[in-house]
């Protein structure tokens, strides 16, 4: 596929241009177990984690497709390529990088950032595979570890043995054993003891090769009261036929730590976006996850927390919007494990031009979890009558000293609302931005700056031509 | 909530509205029942007796109705004009008593009808085998009335009941189950509104080993408003489930839904998923639905899921809460502060946690048995 130069300039999705599909060509489409040992292969991976695969790849197998939420009978597993390879060894700096992959970074505004000192390193995705990936030096030197995961792998086999697959196994459900069969990159974050990290981890992904899988494998370790920031940005291109993204994530947070992952996707409006992230805390520590989902044809995630020992917290603040073709199905999970255990879900969604926004959640609290606490707000905005807003929480309580609490609104924008912010000299459709803005802003408020502004650009352009 | 499969144009699909799970009188056409179906994930087939399967015979125990003169009772056929005009099963357990029921047992009120006394049957069950019922229940335009379905004794029991309101008819319908504690109901209760009709449907479950009330309510026509109001009280052991749902297909529709659930001993269990699904057709509706449980001991589970599906802007509002928890402390404070024992302190907040709603069936005899009934049971706990 060459360069398209039209595409550049689409408005409504800004980052959708596409490189020369080079790595692609070459990689195969279907799956089968000659596939999976030939990753493994071509990554020289150790014996326990080629049956890791392997086993993952019978749960795939033998699991269901799921009998709830989105349609996905758009997936054609035979027409996609689980494996590439983008350069055959991983990138020391920037200048090494290839001109065409360092061109799509520099729109991305990598560089940019890094210059600024804003982010504590970056491991930049590409077709599969990290090739570019830098850490600060201070953060080595406090013993962070932050490399790509296929890295992490070879240079830290213990620690990685030791948490891999303990939060989400392999047969947790049919996208989470295809990507324990399949995974290839993401990152590895390992926090030691007492290790405060003052500015973001941050990674970007990307998806660019036609009809390939992305099957990314985070690992995130934050040892005793340590603390994290971890954000994941995505944007893709747009392609001619459909893509799977599924990615896992998996998150052990020791005792009195702290974790907190944000996550804007923002995947290219053809990608089935499936993801499983799930979250462990340990006695008094806290998981936030900020999960903020404005791309995909059709997202299904559900950041979960195990609040496993006392006085564990969970937060999870979700933003959600639904454009034309859009179904982002996503919510959250706090299973309540332990006594004092506490938890909060807030749940922004907004749909328009037909698309379809769903909140699902599940609240569950164990016998024994006496004293825990939980509430859930949903809010939706609908802003034309051609959309869908659905809510689906679940609640189950098996302990009689708790409190738990699930609260939802949908509303619509009202002629009054753009009629006041009218009469006061603003376009209908900045109005309406301003509203959606407003509406948001609780979610907003908890990114960092640059994410913010980002949120809000991408919340604008969604809302171009959403009045008249 | 999806829970089933539908064939799709190329290849298996989630259900993705509540509006398109199947309906059908045929039983073939639902698979054997399991806990991977959404609709049946908290029951195990077991416990349902067969209630599940044909054959199964028809209900054999007392059929007594109590009702003004103007009210006719009588036997219909199935291919009587208002067999099957509210609603069809959603389920296999309705399928299969919709298909055991030769006829149903019809409850006319005519047009115009207003009653001061309510229409008062009682179904008194005998044993323990798997039988069917089919009632229908049918108003007139303008008639007002109030209709109570007394479950009582013993039985295993699979029931249809079809609600169908004319134009303006402003109808409550009450529906007690107050079971023997080893008898089993599944129970699909249909309702069909016309033009501004109001329908208030009350559910008091007490009694029963499981018990799954599943009320349906369709619109067929603008400006109907209806109530589901549902009060439920779990002991050791039992399962209580209700899956409310209010189909909004007409515009200018209102919906109210509260359901409370108390629950203690160990394995009590409660189940409760409210559908609301508002159509693209749906303009101007107006709902809310809710559903609040207490939790009295460690051991009872209570699950408690409130759908919600809009297809439009333009409405007037949609919302929903769940809330699942213990007693309020500080109303408990507020009445151990005025010299009220700490046990004394628990019933009241319990009693008037469940009044709201049983007060809401307006027949004092009944609201009466119904709360001593729940006092007795809560006395046994605090003992």
């Amino acid at each position: 596929m060459d360069r398209n130069p039209e595409l550049e300039g689409i408005g409504v999705y800004e980052f959708g241009w596409s490189d020369p599909d080079s790595a692609g060509a070459s990689a195969r489409r279907g799956i089968n177990e000659d596939v999976v040992r030939d990753i493994s292969g071509k990554k020289d991976e150790p014996e326990w984690m080629l049956e890791r695969r392997l086993r993952g790849f019978d749960y795939f197998g033998k699991k269901p497709m799921p009998t709830w939420g989105s349609d996905l009978s758009g997936i054609d597993f035979d027409n996609i390529k689980y494996f590439v390879r983008s350069t055959e060894r991983q990138a020391q700096s920037w200048e090494d990088l290839p001109e065409d992959i360092r061109n799509t970074y520099e729109r991305l505004g990598i560089p940019e950032a890094e210059r600024a000192r804003l982010v504590a390193g970056v491991a930049a995705q590409y077709e599969s595979e990290v090739v570019y990936h830098q850490i600060r030096e201070d953060l080595e030197e406090q013993g962070v570890i932050f490399l790509d995961t296929d890295t992490a792998l070879k240079e830290h086999p213990e620690i990685f043995q030791e948490y891999f697959g303990t939060v989400i196994p392999a047969g947790d459900n049919k996208f989470a054993a295809l990507n324990t069969a399949v995974w290839s990159g993401g990152s590895f974050v390992y926090v030691p003891k007492g290790v405060k990290v003052e500015i973001p981890l941050q990674a970007y992904f990307r998806i660019n090769t036609e009809n390939m899988g992305q099957f990314e494998r985070t690992l995130i370790i934050a040892d005793e009261d340590s603390y994290v920031h971890y954000i994941e940005g995505c944007t893709a291109p747009i392609y001619q036929s459909d893509s799977l993204h599924s990615a896992v994530v998996e998150i052990i947070v020791k005792k009195g730590a702290r974790v907190r992952y944000t996550t804007i996707q923002n995947w290219s409006t053809n990608v089935y976006n499936l993801v499983t992230k799930r979250a462990i805390c340990h006695e008094g520590a806290t998981m936030e996850w900020i999960d903020g989902n404005i791309g995909s044809k059709v997202t299904m995630k559900y950041p979960a927390v195990i609040l496993a020992g006392e006085h564990a917290r969970g937060e999870t603040l979700s933003v959600a919007f639904a454009g034309e073709g859009q179904h982002q199905d996503a919510g959250a999970k706090m299973i309540h494990l332990a006594p004092h255990t506490s938890s909060s879900i807030i749940s922004k969604s907004i749909a328009r031009a037909g698309g379809r926004a769903s909140y699902r959640g599940e609240i569950r609290v164990a016998a024994g979890a006496h004293h825990s606490a939980n509430t859930v707000r949903c809010d939706a905005l609908l802003v034309d009558n051609i959309s869908r807003s659905d809510t689906y929480p679940s609640v189950d309580v098996r302990e009689d000293d708790v409190s738990m609490g699930h609260e939802a609104t949908v509303s619509r924008v009202s002629e009054e609302q753009l009629f006041y912010l009218q009469s006061r000299g603003l376009p209908e459709d900045e109005a309406m931005a301003m509203i959606v803005r407003g509406f948001i802003e609780p979610i907003a408020k908890e990114l960092p700056m640059e994410y913010a502004l980002e949120l809000n650009k991408l919340i604008e352009l969604q809302m171009e031509g959403a009045v008249g | 909530m999806a829970g089933t499969l539908n064939e799709h144009s190329h290849g298996l699909a989630p259900v993705q509205m509540r509006s398109e799970r199947k309906r059908s009188a045929d039983l073939a056409e639902f698979d054997a029942i399991t806990m991977r179906d959404e609709q049946w994930r908290y029951v195990e087939v077991s416990r349902l007796k067969g209630l599940d399967n044909l054959p199964m015979d028809e209900f054999s125990g007392d059929i007594e109705l109590e009702a003004p003169e103007a009210v006719s009772a009588s036997w219909i056929d199935r291919d009587h004009a208002l067999f099957g005009s509210a609603g069809l099963p959603e389920d296999r357990a309705a399928a299969a008593a919709w298909g055991a029921a030769s006829q149903a047992y019809l409850i006319s009120i005519p047009d115009n009808f207003v009653g001061d006394q309510p229409v008062y049957l009682t179904l008194r069950g005998d044993h323990l085998e798997a039988s069917a019922l089919h009632l229908v229940i049918s108003a007139g335009k303008f008639a007002e009335a109030t209709v109570v379905i007394d479950h009582v004794g013993k039985a295993v029991l699979g029931e249809n009941v079809e609600i169908i309101l004319a134009d303006e008819a402003k109808v409550k319908v009450v529906s007690v189950q107050d079971w023997s504690r080893d008898s089993v109901h599944v129970s699909a209760q249909y309702s069909k509104l016309g033009r501004n009709a109001s329908l208030e449907h009350v559910v008091v479950t007490l009694g029963g080993d499981l018990v799954r009330i599943t009320p349906t309510v369709d619109f067929a026509a603008p400006g109907a408003s209806v109530d589901l109001q549902g009060a439920y009280f779990a002991t050791a052991g039992q399962h209580l489930e209700h899956r409310p749902f209010v189909d909004h297909s007409q515009p200018n529709c209102k919906s109210n839904v509260t359901y409370k659930g108390a629950l203690q001993g160990n394995k009590a269990h409660t189940i409760w998923v409210g559908d609301v699904l508002i159509r693209k057709a749906a303009e101007g509706t107006d709902t809310y639905e809710l559903n609040r449980n207490l939790i009295l001991t460690d051991g009872a589970r209570a699950d408690s899921v409130p759908n919600l599906e809009i297809e439009t802007g333009e409405i007037e509002g949609a919302g929903h809460a769940s809330a699942s928890g213990r007693f309020d402390d500080e109303q408990l404070f507020y009445l151990q502060a005025r010299g009220i024992p700490e046990l004394e302190a628990r019933r009241l907040v319990v009693r008037g946690f469940l009044n709201e709603v049983i007060q809401r069936i307006g027949v004092e005899d009944l609201e009466a048995r119904l709360t001593a009934s729940i006092e007795e049971e809560l006395a046994r706990s605090i003992a």
